[in-house]
């Protein structure tokens, strides 16, 4: 499962925050992924602004849940490794 | 407070260009975008270097970049990649190819109509046909009889783009080609004409095996506009599929084929909505007096569409 | 990416369009084409590569008054009276004789639409009144186009900037614009002579049923900032009353078929297969007769293609799938619904304001000037109705030419730092506080309450309720949002129009004590179209902070409509008993 990793504040004071699982719609095959290579083109036109490189693998993922599956990061991408999946709600 | 460069900047032209010299090719593939993305003239000759990339994933990306450039240099390394060994490539060049709106262009294009292999000829001439290029026309013409379907088809498109009547003998033949692609494209051509040969051409293309044929058969005479259609067309409305039919029903309203109202009256009961409907449109253009009774009967049809047209057709008639 | 960075940069410019969808890349394209030593910034909150509400493509053009199918007269008639007469007509007209000179341009863009075999547009008719559809099977080609055209021109172009407020000059003139960055919320100040709106729908006013906050018919990037950047700046905004609401496939965003399935055969229908439809036009009439057929007996609503032959299902599904919005395909594989066997339920869409679909936008006239000197508005948020894409295209054009003559003839306006300071202060509150809601629940609890309370059918006591209980959540967004960071700081923002855009929704629905348009203003309470009191547009405008509506004749018509031909379009959609 893709898990939509949610920005719980580091610091010892921060406002008490849920932690809620979300199945994320946008899906990337770190195998075909380049952003490692310098790519960004996914996380450039996406109209939501939804996708970031991870600092830990180099690849790019889906970090905000907030999608409108208009597909252009799955068409722009140059390797063909993102795929855009319906929301489960749906679905 | 720190200022910032609030717009977009594109990098340094010669710094990306040195990228294509990486060792990685993923590297060299996105040089190619960081430069067509600059969409600067500039940028070309750095790009074309790519034509000769050994890995096709940089050759793909230079054919899909290119498209960005409506320029000569351009198409002629699209050219090139068109005629690629990876099918990948040169269907991303021929996709490209097809963008170009420069007439400049045809001189590099022209050479691919006469190459070896079929996709590639093909290639060339969907390429020529938006450039309306009177030069291409000679090699169109004599493509029209090319072994594989697609180049006639590609060619037939260059030739009907300059809706020349020099050329209604080659359209004409076309009509009976023995692929029904190009059978369709060429009835839907000889549209542009009202020349009595293009009518009995299309008329006869009413009876070809194929519905799609018929079907833009049909179309197209309503606009060819020729009464000695008006035959073929009423005995259309029998014909085995009902999107032949509908299409019948409206060229004859376009022809205004008084001859056809008791025919086209028939369908007005026919169990289609869509029949029903496109036949009370034609009785409306047609406008004849005679039809009022018929159209007064149908007045209250189930069907809201059918409904308004039959009121729209009576407001017609007078 | 997205942590809070200190910055602050000051621009000056001749001309700003702010957002890069349909309507600004034109409009910066054309000012600029107009005089290419004015300076033009284009600004966008996405990335102008794939922004708006086009960012896939669109299917086709509906509205397309070209020579030999339509004249500008029959269209400017057709859309006065599908609007119910509620039309200042001078910009309907200057469109329709414009826009035929766009779509040439576009072609040279090397926008695809549908040809015939010579080459020539090949329009479909779809409605009985005139042919105005030209559908664009490849038309995934609009962005890459536009985009293109932007970067041969140098249009100075800003992304990921969001524009939060307009500033305007002590003598009310425009002044320029602040925006803020949406990964690092560093501040610009933009300080222009003209201004040009291009911001799009209010798309994410209601909540989709399925409940998914980003699933609307509009691209949610258009959340109503331009609505409520106007409202703030002192713009009259009209008939915001007339909503926007579209007739969809059940859970997903992509409409049915009248545009691009319809001139193949297919048609919406109820569960016993039959047509319904008495409308002819995508109008406020024709949804409430979906509405009514919705609720009733023979409810729900379908999309009907299984009587077509494979081969063109195939052709539909070739357009419905691969442009606008590509994901239906798998929308349909993952439910396992195939057009070729059944039919497809459809529901009505959230509600949002565009004039795009209907008639809800900031007031413009035919140069599309708003109220506020030097301030114009193009696209889906500007009055023009029932505009859709060409009519983006086509106004922002107008907007760009003019504003560039203006620019010319003007000095840059004043600008007042105190204003700079205040909206850089209110912005980033939600980013200061330590304890407090996040703006995906306040955006949840905002919608949740739209659709529960002021969505079609309208009932006063309700829309009071409504009012009241969004109140409340003003007061928690203006002392307890809270922004984590940049990405977060953005939504917040968007919030803040949303909630704007709802309470305009709101106060203009509570305005007009009648009903019209069919279920876009469906009063429950003043059932009846009221010609000798509401024959007028409303606007809506901020007047010492407050929300005011007033009534504003329409302008008499420039192409006369008879008696006949006003009731000739209700006779045509009189249903008889069959």
């Amino acid at each position: 499962m893709t898990v939509c990793a949610f920005p719980i504040k580091p610091d010892e004071e921060a406002m008490p925050l849920a932690f809620s699982p979300t199945t994320v719609p946008v899906v990337v095959d770190e195998a075909k992924c380049i952003a490692d290579k310098g790519c960004t083109v996914c996380v450039e036109v996406c109209p939501l602004d939804v996708l970031r490189i991870s600092d830990l693998t180099g690849k790019a993922y889906m970090k905000f849940d907030e999608c409108w599956y208009c597909m252009p990061c799955e068409k722009d991408c140059p390797t063909g490794a993102v795929t855009v999946n319906i929301p489960y709600l749906l679905r | 407070m720190t200022a910032f460069d609030p717009f977009e900047v594109f990098g340094d032209i010669e710094e990306i260009g040195e990228r294509l010299n990486d060792a990685d090719a993923a590297v060299r593939r996105l040089a190619v975008i960081d430069l067509a993305e600059t969409a600067r003239a500039d940028v070309l000759p750095h790009l074309l270097t790519a034509v000769a990339d050994p890995d096709a994933t940089v050759r793909l990306q230079l054919a899909i970049a290119l498209s960005e450039f409506d320029a000569v240099e351009a198409a002629a390394g699209l050219a090139r990649l068109a005629a690629d060994q990876d099918l990948t490539v040169a269907q991303a060049a021929a996709d490209s190819l097809a963008e170009l709106k420069d007439p400049a262009a045809a001189e590099s294009i022209l050479p691919l109509v006469s190459h070896g292999r079929a996709f590639v000829r093909a290639a060339g001439f969907r390429g020529l046909k938006a450039l309306r290029s009177r030069g291409a026309l000679g090699p169109a013409l004599a493509a029209m009889r090319d072994e594989d379907a697609n180049v006639r088809a590609q060619a037939l498109g260059v030739v009907a783009y300059l809706k020349l009547e020099e050329t209604l003998p080659s359209l004409i033949a076309a009509t009976l080609d023995a692929d029904a692609t190009v059978r369709s494209v060429a009835v839907n051509a000889l549209s542009f004409t009202s020349q009595p040969a293009a009518a009995a051409a299309v008329t006869a293309a009413l009876d070809d095996e194929n519905w799609q044929v018929r079907s833009a058969a049909a179309e197209s005479l309503g606009r060819i506009g020729q009464t000695s259609a008006v035959a073929g067309l009423t005995a259309g409305l029998s014909d085995a599929y009902w999107q032949v039919r509908q299409k019948c029903l409206n060229a004859l309203g376009k022809l205004k084929a008084q001859s056809a109202v008791r025919q086209i009256s028939a369908l007005l009961t026919s169990d289609m909505a869509s029949l029903r409907k496109e036949s009370a449109a034609a009785l409306g253009e047609i406008a004849d007096p005679s039809s009022r009774d018929t159209l007064m009967a149908h007045i209250g049809d189930a069907d809201p569409d059918v409904r308004k047209t039959v009121r729209w057709a009576l407001t017609r008639l007078g | 990416m997205d942590n809070f960075v200190e910055g602050l940069s000051e621009v000056t410019c001749d001309v700003l369009v702010i957002g890069g969808g349909t309507a600004g890349p034109m409009a910066a394209l054309k000012a600029k084409q107009k005089n290419p030593a004015l300076n033009v910034v284009l600004l966008e909150k996405a990335n102008v590569k794939r922004s708006g509400s086009i960012c896939m493509g669109m299917d086709g053009l509906n509205n397309a008054v070209v020579p030999g199918y339509a004249t500008p007269e029959q269209y400017t008639k057709e859309i006065t009276i599908a609007n119910a007469g509620i039309v200042d007509q001078a910009p309907v007209f200057k469109y329709a004789s414009r826009c035929y000179d766009i779509i040439q341009e576009l072609d040279r863009f090397g926008i695809r639409f549908q040809k015939n075999a010579n080459g020539d547009f090949d329009l479909k008719k779809v409605h009985h009144l005139g042919t105005y559809v030209l559908p664009m099977p490849n038309g995934d080609t609009v962005k890459k186009a536009l985009y293109r055209q932007i970067k041969r021109e140098r249009i100075l172009v800003s992304n990921r900037f969001m524009a939060t407020r307009l500033v305007t000059a002590k003598d009310g003139k425009i002044a320029g614009a602040i925006a803020v960055n949406t990964r690092t919320a560093e501040f610009l100040v933009l300080r222009a002579k003209t201004v040009i709106l291009c911001m799009g729908a209010a798309g994410r006013l209601g909540l989709p049923h399925s409940g998914y906050l980003f699933g609307t018919y509009e691209n949610p990037t258009n959340s109503g900032d331009g609505y409520a950047m106007a409202y703030h700046a002192g713009a009259a905004l009209a008939n915001l009353e007339c909503y926007q609401i579209n007739p969809l496939i059940k859970d997903y965003n992509g409409p049915a078929c009248a545009y691009v399935a319809g001139p193949f055969g297919a048609y919406t229908a109820n569960s016993e297969g039959k047509r319904f439809i008495e409308s002819d036009y995508w109008s406020g009439q024709m949804m409430q007769e979906f509405y009514n057929e919705l609720q009733s007996g023979k409810g729900p609503v379908f999309l009907k293609l299984n009587h077509l032959h494979a081969d063109t299902v195939g052709e539909i599904e070739e357009i419905l799938h691969k442009v606008e919005r590509p994901s239906r395909g798998r929308f349909h594989q993952a439910r396992g619904t195939d057009y070729r066997e059944k039919m497809i339920e459809m529901h009505i869409s959230e509600i949002g304001f565009c004039s795009g679909h209907s008639a809800s936008g900031v007031f413009v006239d035919e140069f599309a000037r708003t109220t506020v000197p030097g301030l114009y508005a193009a696209g889906d948020m500007a009055s023009v109705p029932h505009n859709y894409m060409l009519g983006a295209f086509t106004n922002g054009a107008v907007a760009g030419e003019h504003a560039a003559e203006v620019a010319l003839e003007i000095d840059l306006p004043d600008f007042d730092s105190e204003f700079v300071k205040a909206e850089r202060k209110r912005v980033l509150a939600p980013t200061r506080r330590e304890d407090g809601i996040p703006p995906n629940q306040l955006e949840y609890k905002t919608r949740r309450l739209i659709n529960d309370y002021l969505q079609p059918p309208k009932v006063t006591a309700r829309m009071q309720i409504g009012q009241a209980r969004l109140a409340e959540i003003r007061d928690d967004l203006e002392t307890a949002l809270v922004a984590g960071d940049a990405h977060e700081l953005m939504r917040s923002l968007e919030v803040s129009s949303i909630l704007d855009c709802a309470d305009m929704a709101a106060h203009a629905s509570l305005f007009r004590m009648e009903s019209r348009w069919g279920l876009y203003h469906n009063r429950v309470d003043y059932p009846k179209k009221d010609d000798d009191n509401w024959f007028c547009h409303t606007l809506l405008r901020k007047v010492d902070g407050r929300l005011v509506s007033e009534k504003r004749p329409i302008q008499p018509y420039i192409v006369p409509i008879e008696n006949e031909e006003r009731t000739a379009y209700d006779r045509l959609r009189v249903s008889n008993q069959a």
